[in-house]
């Protein structure tokens, strides 16, 4: 689900469209904080994909959270 | 006379949102008397990792109609708040634009749209904003924040870009309504397909939670998509993931 980057970050593997994966993630994340509702992007409200602790990349995102 | 403000990079992971801040801001011109804002619109920008940003790296924009007179204390005023207000670690920025004054808004909205597919720099929005008679300033930190609300402003002006802040607040019977229902409960242009058709008023629509407006041709539309498989209802609003090139 996710890979080390060269910097020690978690990046979801599996892009910037896996809303089922993201909200499976979520679903049992402790970390799990919702941003404010202009930044989510899916419509399953708890997903990491509408997390403040995800950091955009390129091709996917940052977990910022726990591990 | 008619003003864009922008704002940028004004938040952290644990702050509240550039977006709030925007619309305090609005809502401090219409307490003040200044004159009357209208909506907040979030602006895309590239991410990229060169691009210095939180999480997201959009920026807030809104209009508002305001007296001459109060055009210097409102860019005090937001400057002020800009630094009052903004989160530790966050390098915040600000752009102030008089449209009418804009004799190249061609220029701008050219800036706009190349900070969402380029790697820009303060250099590069000052001298933009100087050649163009904007105000343009930084409130701490790298002031970073420059580039996104120059490009905001841009992005704005051109009014094919952004989600308005917040969601629609739309009554339905059952789930559905109207287009004419809904056109005489919010304030927006119209409704429309990701096709660009615009919908006539006797079309019903299938209105999920939290349904959201964009900015498209200069003008403010409730997107829908279609509903395959159902024989009552042709359209759904647009749900969000498929928003988010907005």
């Amino acid at each position: 689900m996710w890979r080390i980057t060269k910097r020690g970050e978690r990046e979801f593997r599996h892009g910037q469209e896996a809303y089922g994966l993201a909200a499976d993630q979520a679903r049992f994340c402790e970390g799990f904080c919702p941003d404010v509702e202009d930044e989510w992007t899916a419509d399953e409200e708890r997903s990491c994909y509408n997390c403040r602790l995800r950091r955009w990349t390129v091709e996917s995102f940052l977990c910022l959270g726990p591990a | 006379m008619k003003i864009l403000v922008c704002i940028d990079d004004t938040d952290n992971l644990e702050s509240r949102g550039t977006g709030d801040l925007a619309t305090e801001l609005a809502e401090e011109i219409e307490k003040r008397g200044w004159g009357r804002s209208l909506f907040v619109t979030r602006h895309q920008l590239l991410v990229h990792p060169d691009v210095p940003y939180t999480s997201h790296n959009s920026s807030m924009c809104f209009e508002a109609d305001i007296e001459s007179d109060y055009l210097q204390p409102l860019i005090e005023y937001a400057s002020d708040y800009l630094k009052r207000e903004s989160a530790p670690g966050s390098d915040p920025g600000l752009c102030v634009a008089v449209v009418e004054l804009l004799d190249e808004p061609e220029a701008l909205t050219a800036f706009g749209r190349r900070a969402k597919e380029e790697v820009l720099n303060k250099t590069l929005a000052y001298d933009l904003a100087s050649q163009l008679g904007l105000h343009l300033s930084e409130h701490g930190g790298t002031g970073q924040g420059v580039v996104g609300a120059l490009a905001g402003i841009g992005l704005r002006l051109g009014g094919n870009d952004g989600r308005l802040k917040g969601w629609l607040d739309i009554r339905t019977e059952n789930g559905l309504a109207t287009v004419g229902e809904i056109l005489a409960q919010v304030s927006l242009q119209g409704v429309r397909t990701l096709d660009g058709e615009v919908l006539g008023a006797e079309e019903v629509i299938a209105v999920d939670d939290k349904p959201k407006a964009v900015m498209i041709g200069g003008g403010t539309y409730l997107m829908v998509s279609a509903v395959e498989k159902s024989d009552r209802v042709r359209w759904r609003t647009t749900p969000r993931k498929q928003l988010k090139r907005f």
